[in-house]
C-alpha cells in the first residue's frame, strides 16, 4: 500500500458545477490513470468554496495552490506538470486584476486571506457526501456536549452568551427566541430551518447546504434539546437540487450512524429531521407562509402573535431559524458563547456570510467578522470595481433592503450601523453597482419582483405594490411628473405601515432608499426625460445620444457622411452643437465610452467623424441650414467669451434675442483659446466658428471685466436677463510651502499668457505638477520650447484625469512621467528650484474607490529644476459680482433651470460645475439660453419662442453584417516633427477613411 | 449499523483525521523528491513509490511528500530532500528504493542523517 501525497479538492457548488469542474473532474481522474498516479493522487469533491467568478476552481493539498478557471483541455498539462514533476502550472492560477501578478497560494489571494471562516469553515476542504470526514473536523461533538453534558438552559444561556441574531434578516437574538419556545408549554414542539432563499443574488444558505450539510443537521439537533422538541423540518426550495441531494445523503448517514433517530449518542434524547421541498415562492421564507407550506396549505402569512414560538407548525411551539443561524450554532457550542462573542462589535457579534455580487472584480461567497467596513468587503475583498469604472451603490438585503451610496461605504457591517443608513443586513445579499446602473431601474425591478411575489392575501401590499410598479414604470418610460414622487412616498409609508407581513412590509425599501440617495436621478427622469447611465431605453435613441450632454444625433450624422452628404451632415451637427469643429478635436467624448460596437471590436471614433465633417464643410464653404427666428426682441448680457457663452449667444441669437457678450480678454473663446493650445486646436477653426456665430447678430465687448470696466449692477440695470459663464481659469494652490516662489507658475495662467504673448524664460528643466488635462498642455508647451519635461503625479498612471491619448502623445513627444511622488517642500538653491518629493505607495481606497498615495516613511528625493508649474486644478475667479451668491468658488446655480439667488441672472459651464469639459459648458450655454427665454417670455406674457429645428431626412437602415474591423487610425504628426512647433497634431482623416469609419457604426437608432 | 457512542465519534474521527492529514496541514517533515524530466529518467518513479509505501507503513499524519522540478544537479539524479521541522534540510543524491527506505526510516523516522547517501546540507539563510 502507497501513502497518498496529493488531494485535489475540486469545487463541486452550484456555481463551480455550472462552469464545467464535473467535466474537469472526469478529466482529471482520467489523466491522473493515464499518468500511473491513482495510488498517490486523488481527487475529491468539495462544496463550494466561495471564489464563484474564478470557478471551475481546484485546490492542490498540500501545497494550497488554487488553480481557476480550468477547463478538461486544461488538465493532462496540469497533471504532467504539476502532479508528476512538480511544477506548478502558472498560467492556470490566479492573477490579481490590479498588479498582474501571479498569486500561487490560496491564503495570499485577497479574496481569502481577509476573511475569518466560521460558519464556512469546512468548505471547498471535505466532501459533503461523507458524514466521516465532518466528523474528523470535530462534527457531532457539539451535539455530544449538548444532549449529554447540558440542560436545556445552558443551551439557551450559551447561545445568548454568543449574541447570535438571526441570519436571515431580521436580526431576532437567537437565545432569546429559543428561551421563548423552551418556556411554551406543550409536550410536542418543532424545529424549522428556513432554507428558502430567494433574495435575487443571494445564495449563501445554498452553498453552507451544498458545502457543509451536517452543521446544520448538527444545529437543529441542538436547538431540539434546548427547546424540548423531537422533530426538526427543513424548508429548501426545490430550485436547489444539488443543496437537495447532499441533505438527503446526510440525513440518511446521520440515522445511519444514530445520530438522527431515537437515543442519539446513547443520551436518551430522540430527534428526526425531515426536508420538505418548496415550490419557490419568495413570500415562503415568511415564517407563519412556512408553516403553512410545510402543513399542505397554500403559502400566506397569518398575522403575528401569537408568534411561532406560542403557536407555530399545527399549533405547536416551534422555533424557525435560517440555516447560517443554525450552521453557528455546533461551535457556539463547543467553544462557548464567550468565544462567539469575542469578535463582532456592540451589538452584532460573530461573522456574518456575504453574497458578494454585480459590478465587483471578485464575486463570490465571503464571510467577514461583523463591524468589517463595506468598503473593505467592496475593494479590498471584491477586488474592486469591474472594468476600472465607477462606484455607485451596494444593495443590501434585496428587495427588502435598501442602497448605500459610495459616501457611507465606511459604515461597518453591524445591524444598527446599516439600519441607519436606511439599509438592512437581510441575509446578506450584497450587489455592487456601478454607473451604469439606473437607480430608478434599480427601484423598478426590485419593486416588480415584490409584486410578482406578492401573495395577494393583504391589500396594501397587493394592490399597493402593483400602483408603486405602474408609477415606476410611468417614470422609466419618460412619461413621470414631480408629483408621482410624493405620490410614491405616501404609499410607501402605508404599506410599511399596513401590510401584513415582512414581504410587503419591506417591499417600498428600495424605492425609498434611492429616493433618498439618488432622488436627483428621479428628477431627471421626469424633468429631462433622461437616464444618464442609459438604462432607461424608452428614454433615447441610442446610447451615444444619450451619453453626450448636447444630445447630438451622432448615429445621424455619421449615416449622411457615409452617404457624402456633407452639406446635411454639418447642418445635423449644428442643431444641437455650435463649434463642430473645435468639438471634433478637443471633445473628450463620452458617447465612444457607452458605443455599443465597443463589444465587437473598438468604439466609434465619433469626434473624428465630426471633425471631418467640419473640415469638409470649410473646404467647399459649406454653411449650416439654421432656422432663424425674430421673435425674441430683448437684449441679454453673457459674461464670458467661452464655450458656455458662445453657446448661449448662439441658441440666443437663433431665436430673435439681441446676445451682448462681455469678455476680460482681448479674444473670445475662453480656455479653448487661453487653455487649449494652438496644436490640438489650431486657432484658424476657433476663429472661423466664432466669426460665424457673431455673424448671426452678437454683439462683443472685449477687453472688459465686469467689475472692473463695467460695474455688475450697471449690468443688471441695462439687461433684463444676465447670463454668467465664466470659466476656470486660476490655478488651485498645492498647499505645499515654498509653492509662492515667483518661478512656481501656476499652469492655467501660464497657458493664457503663452497665448497673450508673454512667454517667460522657463530655463532648460521643468516640472509640471498634476495629472490632468491642463498639466499635460502646460508639459507639451513647455516641451515646444525646448525645456526638458517631467509630469509629477501623486498616483498612478491609469489614475490620471488626462485623457489617456494625451498622455500617450506627450510620452511620445519625450516628456517624462514620474507616478507616485507628491511634492513635500519647493526651496531656492542659487538659480534653481529644490523641490522635495515624498515617494509614496498605495494605500486605503478613498471614497472615489482609488487607493491613496500614502508617503512612505523616510522615501523622501531632492530634484532641482529651473521652473515648476502647478497644475493640481482650476477655480473660477468671481470677484466683481456683487450680489451673487456663492458657495466654496462656484454659485450654486439651480441643476435644472440654472438660476441663480438674483432673478434674471442665471449662469452655467465651470463657474457652476467646476472645471468641466467643453461639451458640458456648451451644454449648459444651449440649456441657459432656453431658460432665459422662458423666463423673458413669461415676463411678456408670451409663448416663450423655442429652439427650431431644421428637417434633415436620414437612412435608416442597419449594416447586413458585422465582422470585426478596427478603428480607422488619425494620421499624425511625427513626434520630431510636433516638438519643433505648434502645428496641429492630427491631421484628420481623409474622405475614404471618414466614409470607412462612418460604416462601422451599428446604426443603434434603428428601431426594427 | 449499530448506533454509534462517543467512543464511536471518536474513532471515526482519528482515522479520517489519518486519511485527510493533507488537507489540514500542520506537517512538521517534508519530503521533496525532485521528478524533471532527468529525475524520473534515473529512476525517482520508483523511489516515489518506496517512499509513499514507508510512508503508509508508518501511519505518520506529520510528514508531507512533494513532488518538485529538477534542482539543477541532473548527474546527481535521483534527489530527494528531507527537511525536518527546526533542522538544515539534507539533499541525497542517487537514490534508489533500498536507499530511500533506509532514509525514511532511519532518518525521518530516527533522526539519523544518512551521511553517506547526502550530497549536501543545506544552510537555512534567513
Amino acid at each position: 500500500m502507497k501513502a497518498l501525497r496529493t488531494e485535489l479538492l475540486i469545487c463541486g457548488g452550484t456555481a463551480c458545477n455550472a462552469s464545467g469542474s464535473t467535466k474537469v473532474r472526469d478529466a482529471l481522474e482520467v489523466e491522473i490513470h493515464k499518468a500511473g498516479l491513482q495510488d498517490e493522487v486523488r481527487v475529491i469533491v468539495t462544496g463550494c468554496n466561495g471564489f464563484c467568478a474564478q470557478g471551475p476552481l481546484l485546490l492542490v493539498k498540500p501545497d494550497n495552490i488554487l488553480y481557476q478557471k480550468l477547463t478538461p483541455d486544461d488538465v493532462p498539462e496540469l497533471v504532467l506538470e504539476h502532479m508528476l514533476k512538480g511544477r506548478p502550472v502558472k498560467r492556470l492560477m490566479y492573477t490579481a486584476p490590479e498588479s498582474a501578478e501571479v498569486i500561487p497560494y490560496s491564503e495570499n489571494i485577497p479574496f481569502f486571506s481577509k476573511q475569518l471562516l466560521w460558519v464556512l469553515r469546512n468548505r471547498g476542504i471535505l466532501d459533503p457526501e461523507r458524514i466521516d470526514e465532518y466528523i474528523a473536523r470535530d462534527g457531532y461533538l457539539a451535539a455530544h456536549k449538548a444532549l449529554v453534558e447540558m440542560k436545556p438552559e445552558e443551551i439557551v444561556e450559551e447561545v445568548k452568551k454568543s449574541g447570535l441574531r438571526g441570519r436571515g434578516g431580521a436580526g431576532f437574538p437567537t437565545g432569546l427566541k429559543w428561551e421563548f419556545a423552551s418556556r411554551s408549554p406543550g409536550e410536542i414542539k418543532y424545529v424549522l430551518c428556513n432554507a428558502d432563499e430567494g433574495d435575487p443574488g443571494a445564495f449563501m444558505d445554498r452553498s453552507v447546504l451544498e458545502a457543509d450539510p451536517h452543521a446544520v443537521l448538527e444545529g437543529m439537533i441542538i436547538a431540539g434539546k434546548a427547546i424540548g422538541a423531537h422533530q426538526g423540518y427543513i424548508y429548501c426550495r426545490a430550485e436547489y437540487p444539488l443543496a437537495l441531494r447532499r441533505l438527503d445523503i446526510a440525513i440518511n448517514q446521520a440515522r445511519e450512524y444514530g445520530l438522527l433517530g431515537k437515543d442519539i449518542l446513547g443520551s436518551g434524547f430522540d430527534f428526526d429531521i425531515e426536508v420538505y421541498q418548496g415550490a419557490g415562492a419568495f413570500v415562503c421564507g415568511e415564517e407563519t407562509a412556512l408553516m403553512q407550506s410545510i402543513e399542505g396549505k397554500r403559502g400566506m402569512p397569518r398575522p403575528r402573535p401569537p408568534f411561532p414560538a406560542q403557536r407555530g407548525l399545527w399549533n405547536r411551539p416551534s422555533v424557525l431559524n435560517n440555516v447560517e443561524t443554525l450552521a453557528n450554532i455546533p461551535q457556539i457550542i463547543l467553544k462557548g458563547g464567550d468565544w462567539y462573542a469575542s469578535v463582532g462589535t456592540q451589538g452584532s457579534k460573530g461573522t456574518k456570510v456575504f453574497a458578494l455580487s454585480g459590478a465587483v472584480n471578485n464575486i463570490g461567497l465571503v464571510e467577514v467578522p461583523m463591524g468589517t467596513t463595506l468598503k473593505e468587503i467592496i475593494y479590498e475583498i471584491g477586488g474592486g470595481i469591474r472594468n476600472n469604472r465607477k462606484f455607485k451603490a451596494v444593495q443590501l438585503g434585496g428587495p427588502s433592503g435598501g442602497c448605500v451610496p459610495g459616501h457611507l461605504l465606511d459604515t461597518p457591517t453591524d445591524y444598527e450601523a446599516i439600519a441607519k443608513v436606511g439599509a438592512i443586513m437581510g441575509s446578506g445579499g450584497m450587489i455592487v453597482m456601478d454607473e451604469g446602473t439606473c437607480m430608478v431601474d434599480m427601484a423598478r425591478f426590485f419593486l416588480d419582483f415584490c409584486q410578482e411575489e406578492s401573495c395577494g392575501k393583504c391589500t396594501p401590499c397587493r394592490e399597493g405594490t402593483r400602483r408603486m410598479l405602474q408609477i415606476l414604470e410611468k417614470i422609466t418610460h419618460g412619461e413621470g411628473e414631480m408629483s408621482d414622487l410624493k405620490e410614491l412616498k405616501e404609499l410607501a409609508y402605508f404599506i410599511k405601515d399596513s401590510a401584513l407581513c415582512g414581504l410587503g412590509q419591506t417591499a417600498p425599501n428600495p424605492v425609498l432608499s434611492t429616493l433618498q440617495y439618488f432622488e436627483d436621478e428621479y428628477e431627471e427622469h421626469i424633468l429631462e426625460r433622461h437616464c444618464k447611465a442609459g438604462v432607461c431605453t424608452s428614454l433615447f435613441k441610442a446610447r451615444c445620444i444619450n451619453a453626450c450632454p448636447l444630445g447630438q444625433d451622432v448615429p445621424g450624422y455619421i449615416s449622411l457622411v457615409a452617404e457624402g452628404r456633407y452639406e446635411e451632415a454639418i447642418s445635423l451637427i449644428y442643431q444641437t452643437n455650435p463649434l463642430p469643429g473645435v468639438c471634433g478635436r478637443v471633445c473628450t467624448h463620452p458617447c465612444m465610452e457607452v458605443c455599443m460596437r465597443a463589444q465587437t471590436d473598438e468604439a466609434l471614433a465619433i469626434p473624428k467623424i465630426k471633425r471631418f465633417a467640419s473640415d469638409m464643410a470649410r473646404l467647399r464653404r459649406l454653411k449650416p441650414r439654421l432656422v432663424r427666428r425674430e421673435d425674441g426682441k430683448e437684449k441679454v448680457a453673457i459674461i464670458g467669451g467661452g464655450p458656455a457663452g458662445l453657446s448661449a449667444a448662439f441658441y440666443l441669437a437663433l431665436m430673435g434675442y439681441k446676445p451682448h457678450i462681455y469678455e476680460e480678454l482681448p479674444e473670445l473663446g475662453g480656455m479653448l483659446r487661453y487653455g487649449i493650445p494652438p496644436y490640438r486646436l489650431p486657432r484658424d477653426v476657433l476663429d472661423e466658428e466664432i466669426r460665424f456665430i457673431l455673424s448671426l447678430g452678437v454683439e462683443v465687448h472685449t477687453n472688459c471685466r465686469i467689475g472692473r470696466e463695467i460695474s455688475f449692477k450697471e449690468l443688471l440695470a441695462q439687461y433684463p436677463a444676465v447670463f454668467v459663464g465664466i470659466g476656470a481659469h486660476k490655478s488651485q494652490k498645492m498647499g505645499v510651502l515654498g509653492e509662492d516662489h515667483p518661478r512656481v507658475l501656476g499652469g492655467a495662467e501660464f497657458l493664457r499668457n503663452y497665448q497673450l504673448g508673454n512667454v517667460p524664460d522657463v530655463g532648460k528643466k521643468v516640472a509640471v505638477i498634476g495629472g490632468g488635462n491642463v498639466a499635460i498642455d502646460v508639459a507639451r508647451t513647455v516641451r515646444r520650447m525646448g525645456a526638458d519635461v517631467t509630469i509629477l503625479y501623486r498616483r498612478e498612471r491609469k489614475d490620471m484625469p488626462a485623457y489617456e491619448e494625451e498622455v500617450e502623445d506627450a510620452l511620445a513627444e519625450g516628456i517624462q512621467l514620474r507616478t507616485l511622488v507628491a511634492p513635500k517642500r519647493i526651496m531656492e538653491s542659487g538659480k534653481r528650484l529644490v523641490i522635495e518629493l515624498d515617494q509614496c505607495e498605495l494605500g486605503e481606497f478613498d471614497s472615489s474607490g482609488r487607493r491613496k498615495p500614502v508617503p512612505i516613511e523616510g522615501c523622501v528625493v531632492t530634484e532641482e529644476y529651473d521652473t515648476i508649474f502647478a497644475a493640481v486644478g482650476q477655480t473660477s475667479d468671481i470677484e466683481g459680482l456683487g450680489g451673487l451668491l456663492t458657495k466654496r468658488g462656484v454659485i450654486p446655480a439651480d441643476k435644472f433651470t440654472l438660476e441663480t439667488n438674483l432673478e434674471g441672472v442665471f449662469a452655467g459651464g465651470d463657474v457652476v460645475l467646476g472645471p468641466a469639459r467643453v461639451v458640458d459648458a456648451l451644454a449648459h450655454g444651449k440649456k441657459a439660453a432656453v431658460q432665459i427665454d422662458k423666463y423673458l417670455s413669461k415676463k411678456k406674457n408670451r409663448e416663450p419662442v423655442g429652439i427650431s429645428e431644421v428637417k434633415i431626412e436620414v437612412t435608416m437602415k442597419v449594416p447586413e453584417e458585422v465582422t470585426k474591423q478596427p478603428r480607422e487610425e488619425m494620421p499624425k504628426l511625427a513626434p520630431e516633427e510636433r516638438v519643433k512647433g505648434f502645428k496641429e497634431v492630427e491631421l484628420g482623416y481623409d474622405e475614404g477613411r471618414a466614409k470607412t469609419e462612418c460604416l462601422r457604426c451599428l446604426r443603434c437608432d434603428v428601431k426594427l | 449499523m449499530p448506533k454509534l457512542t462517543i467512543e464511536d465519534l471518536k474513532k471515526i474521527k482519528e482515522k479520517t483525521l489519518q486519511e485527510t492529514a493533507l488537507r489540514e496541514g500542520g506537517h512538521k517533515i517534508r519530503i521533496t523528491v525532485h521528478m524533471g524530466t532527468c529525475g524520473i529518467a534515473a529512476g525517482a518513479r520508483e523511489v516515489m513509490d518506496a517512499l509513499l509505501q514507508e510512508l503508509a507503513e508508518s501511519q505518520r499524519t506529520d510528514i508531507k511528500v512533494m513532488a518538485s522540478g529538477c534542482m539543477g544537479m541532473c548527474s546527481s539524479e535521483p534527489n530527494v530532500t528531507v527537511e525536518v521541522e527546526g533542522q538544515d534540510p539534507v539533499v541525497y543524491q542517487h537514490m534508489n528504493p533500498l536507499k530511500m527506505r533506509q532514509v525514511f526510516r532511519r532518518h525521518v523516522l530516527m533522526g539519523e542523517v544518512q551521511t553517506d547517501f547526502a550530497l549536501a546540507r543545506v544552510k537555512q539563510v534567513n
